[in-house]
């Protein structure tokens, strides 16, 4: 998975908070996939309108065309992104999604402002998404909005106990190999891996040890010792 | 703090939020007022543990799973797309007479210009006659000629539906353009104020010229006051992004941006719907010869009239709440 550029905006009580803004790459391709989605809507929306409309109501057809066409020019984008909490079709396969500029849930007049820039936008807002540090192109600037990664919420293991002496980077190492041992494709690498973790803890915290080390038993799986020994909360 | 102590005295807190914002996925106002409470109690507090453990156990677990909660809960529970619209009748009452009104400087400074394009276009033209023919084109030149005004084909060529709806969706999209042009330092909407006094004050000086005047007059009596009326204030509202972003004073362009988009999108959204009938009277009254140039006139008057009215409005200021003791 890509790393995800992430920038601070201050937040309530002045926290820091470090939104994973997306880019011009994802942002464009997002855009690319919501122009495809908005020709195949208007091309199948004339065509239905052409065969019902000038079956049902005759002479209708044109007035159809004209009015649609152009509410589909200035709304498809805002229309979806309002209903959608900041979210268009190619925002959606990409994993994207519009929020103000400190995070929260836009509105609907943002959102509509945001996109009736669109067509000034087409010629500058790439350049201007290049070179600012958030990716807002002009209508975000206009309507205070940012596109971040609407990512799954991570639910990575934590440890129950930490050997005395134990720093963030340690933990964060122990963390991550626990989170991944199940997918690293050559388990002696996991297995290799485990032990270093468990030669320290041994070091460390012998006592964490008591009834899991798998040193005493040759035929031992040392990545769940290593989870036994840290995942399990202190009394 | 250590690690390990802070997951255990905390994680409750932080499942209890992930539970909170799990039951109301779909809406907060599945929630009520009390588990809301909770909720916003939850929030303030997963933040503060994010920001603690950012400090303390970055990149951690822990301090990756907060990051997300304090994300997703900011999203969630903060900004303005959780606050119920206003509806039609608050728009039309409220939001767009004041945003009209403070935006009434700017307008004057479009009517001038535009009546001085006018003038321009008057005075070419009636130096320059194929000045103002250049601006009809050959085939309503020809017309002229023949003693027939070209807004006759606006019915006798297309079904009347087929013209309002093209006349409606045109001239919305002449205002949006010069709204949205406002953010090219209001070049787009000054061009589109000055364009469209030139073209009138031309073909107005054209049908002098050829003795039509009164007909063009009467054709234009019905929708063209408040036609042009909505041009300039859509033009005025795209001139302050303009201004914003020109002249943001001691604001960040981007805030100054900001806060003048909002207001003068409700005056490019007030202008709409008059839009809508306007191409009906376009279509149906102005080239009509069954209805006298008075009633025309009077019709034109009274639309007018009745836009001002809603945009002019005295709005009284809204009462806020007493503090609670």
């Amino acid at each position: 998975m890509a790393e995800i550029r992430r920038e601070s905006i201050l937040g309530l009580d002045n926290i820091r908070l470090d939104l994973p803004v997306a880019g011009l790459g994802s942002r464009s391709l997002a855009a690319f996939l919501d122009y495809i989605g908005l020709g195949i809507v208007a091309a199948v929306w004339i065509v239905g309108v052409i065969v019902v409309a000038g079956w049902l109501v005759p002479g209708s057809t044109a007035v159809l065309v004209i009015t649609s066409l152009f509410l589909l020019e200035w709304g498809y984008f805002a229309l979806q992104e309002i209903l959608g909490g900041g979210r268009t079709l190619g925002k959606r396969l990409l994993k994207l999604r519009v929020v103000t500029a400190e995070g929260g849930a836009a509105a609907a007049g943002p959102l509509l402002i945001r996109n009736l820039v669109r067509d000034v936008d087409l010629f500058c807002g790439p350049l201007l998404m290049a070179i600012d540090p958030l990716s807002r192109r002009l209508g975000d600037r206009l309507a205070g909005t940012l596109v971040v990664h609407d990512r799954e919420r991570e639910t990575a293991p934590v440890l129950g106990r930490v050997p005395p002496g134990w720093g963030a980077r340690e933990l964060a190492v122990v963390e991550s190999f626990l989170a991944r041992a199940g997918t690293l494709g050559d388990p002696a690498v996991a297995r290799e891996m485990a032990e270093r973790i468990l030669a320290r803890i041994r070091r460390d915290a012998p006592e964490f040890l008591t009834g899991v080390d798998p040193g005493l038993d040759p035929a031992g799986d040392p990545v769940a010792a290593v989870r036994q020994a840290l995942q399990a909360e202190e009394a | 703090m250590d690690y390990a102590r802070f997951i255990r005295l905390r994680r409750p807190l932080w499942e209890a939020f992930e539970a909170e914002l799990a039951a109301t996925r779909g809406s907060l106002r599945k929630a009520g007022y009390e588990s809301l409470e909770d909720m916003a109690l939850h929030y303030r507090q997963v933040l503060h543990d994010h920001a603690l453990a950012a400090a303390r156990f970055p990149g951690t677990a822990a301090a990756r799973r907060l990051q997300s909660l304090a994300i997703e809960g900011t999203r969630r529970l903060t900004g303005e797309g959780r606050q119920r619209p206003a509806g039609l009748r608050t728009f039309f009452s409220r939001t767009f007479p004041l945003a009209f009104q403070r935006q009434l400087g700017l307008l004057g400074v479009v009517v001038a210009l535009f009546l001085l394009a006018v003038v321009w276009g008057l005075t070419v033209t009636a130096l320059r006659p194929a000045v103002g023919l250049a601006f009809l084109g050959p085939e309503a030149a020809r017309g002229l000629e023949e003693g027939q005004l070209w807004t006759h084909s606006l019915v006798t060529t297309v079904p009347p539906a087929v013209s309002s709806s093209r006349i409606a969706t045109n001239n919305i999209s002449v205002a949006l353009t010069a709204w949205t042009g406002g953010v090219l330092a209001g070049l787009v909407p000054l061009y589109v104020v000055l364009l469209n006094g030139l073209m009138l004050g031309a073909i107005l000086g054209v049908t002098m010229h050829y003795s039509m005047a009164g007909d063009l007059l009467e054709f234009i009596s019905a929708h063209g006051l408040l036609e042009l009326t909505l041009i300039l204030v859509s033009a005025a509202a795209g001139l302050a992004l303009g201004r914003a972003l020109v002249a943001a004073g001691d604001r960040p362009r981007a805030t100054a941006l900001r806060e003048a988009s909002r207001d003068s999108l409700a005056v490019l959204l007030g202008c709409v719907p008059w839009f809508v009938v306007l191409a009906l009277v376009e279509v149906f009254v102005s080239p009509s010869p069954e209805v006298s140039a008075g009633v025309k006139l009077i019709l034109g008057i009274a639309l007018e009239v009745a836009f001002l009215a809603l945009a002019l409005r005295p709005i009284p200021l809204e009462s806020t709440p007493e503090p609670r003791p």
